[in-house]
């Protein structure tokens, strides 16, 4: 019998350029806490049940290192599908679904979620593929004897649903269903040497989507109001009282209101003046 | 935008600026303010880079442990026997330098 | 029944430093790092010397990681608002074999842990030592916080920062004294390259190291700004107790020392990219612990190698030089099957005549010279005042002539020229 976990590499200190959103990758990778979870599960029941355990996740070469920290814990095969860049869910799963059913994975574990904004998708494709039982969202997650399992799933409005799934099936947890033991010294260092078995993914090599966002500035520190009295102090804090410029409201067309809005702000100073126009011949 | 004047970021967004790999089961670093209580100096407070000493109306100190940088300042500075107790976090966790 | 033939507690420049020379010696080693990757506990006031890696790492400037080469030096004192700056340059600094250059330590000690496991140490991060094992008095290996942690070896090299612990419980470290620690904070701010080129004078990959005294209010202590590729770090050493006697909290003074007009042109209208902080053994070699026990050396900031003699700051250097001594001392020993506090000798008479201890003996007088009274406050609020006397143009007045401007400058910030004279032959003296 074997235990699958899947989990999703994420890098974990991404450089983004804020201007452009130009994402420099780092070195650092890491999976989340749902990830880590679904590791610590299939090793109980590779234990209980005498099974092999096995991680597979879907990255390139540099997760290498983070996937023998697993072999460390006591994952007995690890294997990576070489992709690098960011395939999409369905794409995921069925690379995941052709290498599990190749592996003879009878019981698959995922995260629900991993740390790039997940939204859990995977899992319910892999098990679409494999057409095995499927049941997401774990809270709890028991044994009943080899290959089946006793769950209990969240439900809206705090209703907890008990499911009992039998192999085959993949299913996805909460991070908060276990807690990925710490590796032993001896096995920590045996870790380095542990083969990670490489898929070959032809043509899955796809850049990641940027989205940018407006940039937040961080918080900064003002001074306190000096008012000695409360009320003085809040005035001067809502700035009632001070003189301002009205806010002016007008309806334009969006043409000119943007027109205006750049007028207003180089009258403000934070646009540079209007380069004066190139005389043009003829 | 480049006025020297223009206010510093909070130390909020300080902080935000660091990594911290937090171990939840476990503080490295453990105040007995029962000591603390009787201690006229409180160099913690204004020594810790990362703030994390914080006086209490009952006349102890609060601190948190997740920021820390492990540096080592408060248990230097602190001249009551006992008061901090100081290790490091377990190994993979606490302050991870990135651009130092 | 020993695991290795050395056991090195911490993968900065010390430990890999050692780590590398066991394992070229072809001694198996363990390199114990507590956090995730090599250097990511560490962080220094800015500059690598790399002449201490030409032996180890012959063409080292081809392969570290440089974020710039140190060609523009400058010693900076403040006083309010007036700066006077002694500014050196020199481009073939900038070539090889090069001299100093500026790097992030997570970079630097990743690059030097990884030639360490290139050679055959074998590395073992996210594992903090929380313990020395010890047999009738001799340690024969440590503790770690991993399940079945312990780890024996005939020999362990503690670079285990400048807490020490293992030093301390091996009971080679008895005097933890706050006065002989500061505390660098620092902050790394975004600027872009051409920003940095044009603000710092400089091009390509040519890089600044300004020190700066003065800068620190009424906490002794000094200031620095690096440069690096794209940003700029700049950050404070402050002495400890006077930090822990109250007034301003670290971020404050580094607040005013950005506000400060002969630095804020350089380092404002960036984000800051990060914060940082980390205690300095300071104190040099009247602080240093017993380097040698039986079955145990002590190496790097863990020995107090880091060298603050105020024109002088250095460390990276030190604790590379201080590691691969360690290291070398340690394979000879093991080949002899003898790791005895007498056969481990052997490394402090290495450090004795190398430049380590030679230099640190030498300059043993300066830390303390550079945080005293007349160097903190004196020295710069006179070099000021002398300066602005010297060039302010006070037509149709006289020029009041040099010896009565330093002469008046120095009454007015109550430094006594016995003081001076004296402070100044001890500084003869301690910087030889």
């Amino acid at each position: 019998m074997i235990v699958a976990a899947c989990v999703k590499l994420v890098d974990l200190r991404p450089g983004v350029d804020r201007l452009t959103g130009a994402v420099t990758p780092s070195t650092t990778l890491g999976c989340s806490a749902a990830d880590r979870a679904a590791v610590e599960l299939a090793l109980q029941l590779a234990d209980s049940w005498s099974a092999e355990s096995v991680v597979v996740c879907c990255g390139p070469d540099r997760a290498d290192p983070v996937l023998r920290e697993f072999a460390a814990a006591g994952v007995d095969r690890l294997v990576r599908i070489d992709a690098t860049g960011a395939p999409d869910s369905a794409d995921v799963a069925g690379l995941l679904a052709t290498t599990l059913a190749g592996l003879g994975a009878d019981v698959v574990v995922c995260g629900d979620h991993s740390l790039d904004r997940g939204s859990g998708s995977v899992p319910a494709f892999v098990a679409g593929a494999l057409g095995a039982a499927q049941a997401l969202g774990l809270v709890e997650v028991g044994t009943e004897g080899p290959g089946t399992l006793r769950a209990t799933r969240r439900l809206d409005g705090g209703r907890r649903e008990r499911l009992v799934v039998d192999a085959p099936s993949v299913v996805s947890v909460e991070g908060s269903v276990a807690e990925l033991r710490r590796a032993s010294l001896a096995a920590t260092l045996r870790a380095g040497d542990v083969p990670v078995e490489v898929v070959a993914a032809p043509g899955l090599v796809v850049p990641p989507t940027v989205t940018t966002r407006p940039w937040v500035p961080p918080t900064r520190v003002q001074p306190p109001p000096q008012g000695t009295a409360a009320l003085e102090r809040v005035v001067e804090l809502t700035g009632a009282m001070v003189e301002r410029t009205p806010p002016r409201t007008v309806e334009l067309p969006p043409d000119r209101a943007a027109a205006l809005i750049v007028e207003q702000l180089r009258a403000w100073g934070y646009l540079e003046a209007v380069p004066s126009e190139p005389a043009t011949d003829g | 935008m480049t006025d020297s004047t223009y206010p510093e970021i909070s130390f909020e967004a300080r902080m935000a600026t660091v990594e911290f790999r937090v171990d939840a089961d476990r503080a490295h670093i453990t105040v007995d303010d029962t000591v603390c209580r009787d201690c006229t100096t409180r160099g913690c407070i204004t020594a810790c880079p990362a703030n994390l000493f914080v006086p209490t109306a009952a006349g102890g100190i609060l601190f948190n442990y997740e920021q820390c940088f492990e540096c080592g300042t408060c248990y230097l500075v602190c001249n009551e026997e006992g008061a901090i107790s100081w290790t490091y976090p377990e190994g993979g966790h606490g302050v991870v330098f990135h651009r130092s | 029944m020993s695991d290795f033939d050395a056991i090195v507690v911490g993968a900065g420049p010390a430990g890999s430093a050692a780590a590398l020379e066991l394992a070229r010696a072809g001694r198996s080693v363990c390199l114990l790092e507590r956090g995730p990757t090599p250097g990511s506990k560490n962080m220094y006031g800015g500059v690598v010397y790399g002449r201490i890696l030409d032996t180890l790492v012959p063409g080292w400037w081809e392969q570290m990681p440089v974020q710039r080469w140190v060609t523009r030096r400058s010693t900076m004192l403040i006083h309010d608002d007036r700066a006077l700056t002694v500014d050196f340059r020199h481009p073939g600094w900038g070539a090889a074999p090069f001299n100093g250059a500026t790097t992030f330590r997570p970079d630097f000690d990743a690059w030097l842990a990884g030639l360490a496991v290139d050679a055959g140490a074998s590395l073992v991060c996210s594992t903090t030592a929380t313990g020395l094992i010890r047999e009738g008095g001799r340690v024969v290996g440590v503790r770690t916080d991993r399940p079945d942690g312990d780890l024996r070896a005939p020999v362990v090299i503690a670079c285990d920062g400048v807490n020490s612990f293992l030093a301390k419980e091996a009971g080679m470290y008895p005097h933890t004294d706050a006065a002989n620690f500061t505390v660098g904070v620092k902050e790394t701010i975004s600027l872009p390259r051409e920003v940095i080129d044009e603000r710092f004078g400089v091009r390509g990959e040519e890089g600044v190291d300004i020190e700066i005294l003065g800068c620190t209010g009424d906490v002794p202590g000094g200031g620095f700004v690096y440069t690096n590729a794209t940003s700029v770090a700049v950050g404070l050493v402050l002495s400890l107790p006077a930090l822990a006697a109250g007034g301003d909290r670290p971020e404050e003074l580094l607040r005013r020392l950005k506000a400060h007009p002969a630095i804020a042109p350089l380092v404002e209208g960036g984000e800051v990219l990060e914060y940082s902080a980390h205690v300095i053994p300071e104190a040099g070699y009247e602080m240093m612990p017993e380097l040698v026990g039986d079955g145990i050396l002590v190496a790097g900031d863990a020995a107090a190698m880091c060298l603050a003699a105020g024109i002088w700051l250095e460390g990276v250097n030190f604790a590379i030089g201080s590691g691969a001594a360690a290291g070398r001392a340690a394979a000879q020993c093991i080949a002899r099957n003898d790791t005895s506090a007498a056969a481990l000798a052997a490394y402090r008479r290495a450090l004795e005549s190398s430049f380590v201890l030679a230099d640190h003996r030498k300059l043993r007088a300066a830390p303390h010279l550079v945080m005293g009274d007349l160097a903190q406050r004196g020295l710069p609020a006179v070099a000021c005042g002398v300066m602005e006397d010297l060039f302010t143009v006070r037509n149709p007045e006289p020029k009041p002539g040099v010896r009565r401007i330093v002469r008046t400058q120095m009454r007015r910030h109550g430094v006594r020229a016995r003081d001076a004279v004296r402070e100044g032959l001890r500084a003869l003296r301690a910087f030889g």
